[in-house]
């Protein structure tokens, strides 16, 4: 193994942290769901380093299921914000707020 | 001393229990069925008090030659070890008392049916006044110390009411306030003597109190008790240094001043110190300050009534100085002096005080240049009374002040320290001086001011209504009849002396009979008597006291020694400006602060958790990682 795994775990715990600040911060919901999707990868990416370092195939398996649980969401979600977008005409999550979104 | 106590016969508890009990009933009556009918309400207040006169006088008659003290006394409540009781006790200082009482009370009262007549609040007073027949006499009669002191209160009570009587005047509420304030005072001091004597004797019975010997309890705890229990005497009998009360509480209706502020409620305190007699007699050093405190206010006052205009003044002043007289012969050691000048005292002294309340009736001013001015002279009978009373009051031999003054002067001579009989010489010069002052500014009124119709004798200025003829009948009784034990009173000194000697325990003792006394005494007062002539009676007189034309000692004396200004200075000061405003910080800082403090943390912290409801979902989002993370740690690591 070329690379230690030890780097593959910060690699991960960056790109986790990096999505859960684009998540909480962004005042977009588009931008919101990006950082879902990087916090999703940032999991598959230890995921990946783990089965590489001990040999195994479950990780990889796993990986498979989290893209498509990610797909899913982001489709889903992004149909949720075109809706959004359609009822107020913004896609800032502060002005969603308490409002009612019927359909 | 060994001592026999006897039950009260049936025969006189019955006279006894009806004398205390009708003002009692006449007051629920007035108060809660004819308040709205005058005349009914004073019939039944002075039929009740003619009730207790006539059993007092009864009581006094058939017990003349009583041998023991006469006590009744019933459990009241029962606390464990502690058992309180409450009773009668007759013995000659309390008939005698309760005479001079319920006789003043009926007297005044039956003056009252002049001077009140058109109040509209006569009702009312006359329910004010059975309050305080039967507090005092209840007083008079109680057997143990505790009793006594409850009475004591409600004569306090009835004395607030009656000063402020007339209430829609500022002045009188005031006034009032001011009495009650400064009596309690002296009733705190009274209440912790009360119990620092319990404590330590662990019995309030009188007699029982009269008959310990000094070993009985420690001697500095003797003292400190015997002055606290002095300390109601001083705010009770208006003594140093609580004096400004009496002559504000003139306010009140002139009747009321004769009865409680100087013949009956205020002699109290001097009742009570001769009640306590042998008790108080344990302590010499205690007796001592009782002297001086007597002494210094017989003098504080005689000044005072040197420069004031106010007729009812004046007597409140003296009032206070005879107070100061008789504790002086308390506590010089002669137990008769003290309560045969109270007895004679409060003849006299009530008679001036019905007289004046003639003229202010009469003139309605209370100024004595003016009822001079206006011709007071023309009301002869309230004169030659007014005038008697001044020479008892100053110590004119025959009247019934000579004798008791001469028995109280002959107890300080007897003293061993000279400076007491010279100060109760110089206090007898100054009580005659302002005495007289008065009856000669108000039968020879300065005639240079030329308006004929003031100098008239009938002439009132028409506007303050005497009201009708027998209004003058009825009030001019009462003063006839004083003037016979203020005539006569004197006589029977000896018989008295025997039955309050009878039964009299504590130390006796035996006045020197110095000849030269009576002499210089008399001769001092015929001298006040003249310097008053000579400044304000003779023709040329000049009309100016020796002391205005000091002006200084003048102001002094009129701003009554500055004793007002230091209470007020001492308030301002310590009381409001350090004692109460320390209260009120740590009340609005510490206390409020704590309680706010705790209130905004709560409603702080609610409000963030509240807000972390409703803002946008972000923010849970963001918390819900926080959260977790800081999970993460703690399971971790």
């Amino acid at each position: 193994m070329i690379v230690p795994y030890s780097h593959v775990i910060v690699l991960s715990g960056i790109l986790f942290l990096m999505g859960m600040f684009c998540t909480v911060v962004r005042r977009n919901l588009i931008m919101v769901l990006l950082g879902l999707e990087i916090m999703l990868n940032a999991a598959a990416v230890a995921f990946v380093g783990a089965s590489l370092r001990w040999q195994l195939m479950d990780g990889q398996a796993l990986v498979i299921f989290i893209i498509a649980v990610a797909a899913t969401e982001v489709s889903v979600g992004l149909a949720m914000v075109v809706a959004a977008y359609r009822q107020t005409g913004s896609v800032d999550p502060a002005l969603l707020e308490g409002k009612e979104t019927s359909g | 001393m060994a001592m026999t106590i006897s039950d009260i016969p049936s025969g006189t508890l019955v006279p006894a229990l009806a004398a205390l009990l009708a003002p009692l009933a006449a007051f629920a009556v007035i108060m809660i069925l004819t308040r709205r009918r005058a005349r009914l309400s004073a019939g039944i207040s002075i039929a009740a008090v003619g009730l207790s006169f006539l059993c007092a006088v009864g009581l006094l008659a058939r017990h003349w030659q009583l041998e023991a003290p006469l006590q009744h006394t019933w459990q009241w409540m029962t606390s464990g070890e502690l058992s309180i009781t409450a009773g009668l006790l007759l013995d000659p200082l309390s008939l005698l008392m309760m005479v001079v009482v319920a006789t003043i009370s009926l007297l005044v009262q039956i003056y009252s049916l002049g001077y009140m007549a058109g109040d509209p609040g006569v009702a009312r007073y006359y329910g004010f006044m059975s309050l305080f027949a039967w507090a005092m006499l209840s007083m008079t009669l109680s057997a143990t110390l505790l009793q006594l002191y409850i009475f004591w209160e409600l004569v306090g009570l009835a004395s607030y009411l009656l000063i402020g009587f007339w209430f829609e005047k500022y002045s009188a509420t005031q006034a009032g306030k001011k009495a009650f304030v400064m009596t309690r005072l002296g009733d705190v001091a009274f209440l912790l003597g009360i119990l620092l004597v319990l404590v330590h004797l662990g019995n309030l019975n009188i007699l029982a109190m009269n008959a310990v010997d000094a070993g009985a309890m420690p001697p500095a705890l003797l003292t400190l008790g015997i002055l606290l229990i002095f300390g109601g005497v001083i705010g009770k009998s208006a003594q140093f240094p609580l004096l400004t009360w009496l002559p504000d509480a003139m306010e009140g209706p002139t009747p009321v001043s004769a009865l409680l502020h100087s013949a009956t409620m205020v002699a109290a305190g001097v009742y009570l110190f001769a009640r306590l007699f042998p008790f108080f007699s344990l302590s010499p050093t205690a007796m001592t300050v009782c002297l001086a405190v007597g002494t210094i206010s017989m003098l504080l006052a005689s000044t005072m009534a040197m420069v004031t205009r106010d007729i009812k003044q004046v007597w409140a002043y003296s009032t206070i100085s005879q107070l100061g007289f008789m504790i002086m012969g308390l506590a010089a050691g002669s137990y008769f002096a003290g309560v045969f000048h109270l007895t004679t005292h409060a003849g006299f002294k009530a008679m001036l005080f019905l007289c004046s309340g003639v003229l202010i009736h009469h003139y309605g001013t209370n100024d004595m240049f003016e009822i001079g001015r206006a011709g007071g002279r023309g009301l002869k009978v309230t004169m030659v009374c007014m005038t008697l009373a001044a020479g008892a009051l100053s110590g004119l031999p025959p009247l019934s002040g000579f004798f008791s003054k001469e028995v109280i002067m002959g107890a300080l001579a007897a003293h061993s320290n000279p400076i007491w009989l010279a100060a109760g010489i110089l206090g007898a010069f100054l009580t005659s001086y302002y005495s007289f002052r008065l009856i000669f500014i108000i039968l020879f009124p300065a005639k240079d001011t030329g308006d004929a119709p003031h100098g008239s004798p009938s002439g009132h200025d028409g506007h303050h209504a005497s009201g009708p003829e027998w209004h003058d009948r009825v009030m001019n009784g009462p003063l006839v009849i004083l003037a016979v034990p203020t005539l006569v009173l004197g006589f029977a000194q000896a018989p008295l002396e025997r039955f309050l000697g009878a039964v009299f325990t504590g130390p006796v003792m035996t006045i020197p009979h110095l000849g030269w006394l009576p002499w210089v005494a008399s001769g001092l007062c015929a001298g006040g008597m003249l310097l008053a002539w000579f400044e304000f009676g003779r023709v040329r007189a000049p009309r100016v006291g020796f002391v205005e034309r000091v002006p200084r000692l003048h102001r002094l004396f009129a701003e009554r020694w500055y004793i007002d200004h230091f209470y007020r200075w001492f308030l301002d000061r310590v009381v409001y400006g350090t004692v109460s405003r320390l209260c009120a910080d740590n009340d609005r800082k510490v206390i409020d602060g704590g309680i706010d403090g705790l209130a905004q943390g709560v409603r702080g912290t609610g409000r963030i958790v509240d807000d972390l409801n409703l803002v946008m979902i972000q923010y849970r989002l963001g918390i819900m990682f926080v959260v977790i993370f800081f999970l993460t740690l703690y399971f971790f690591f």
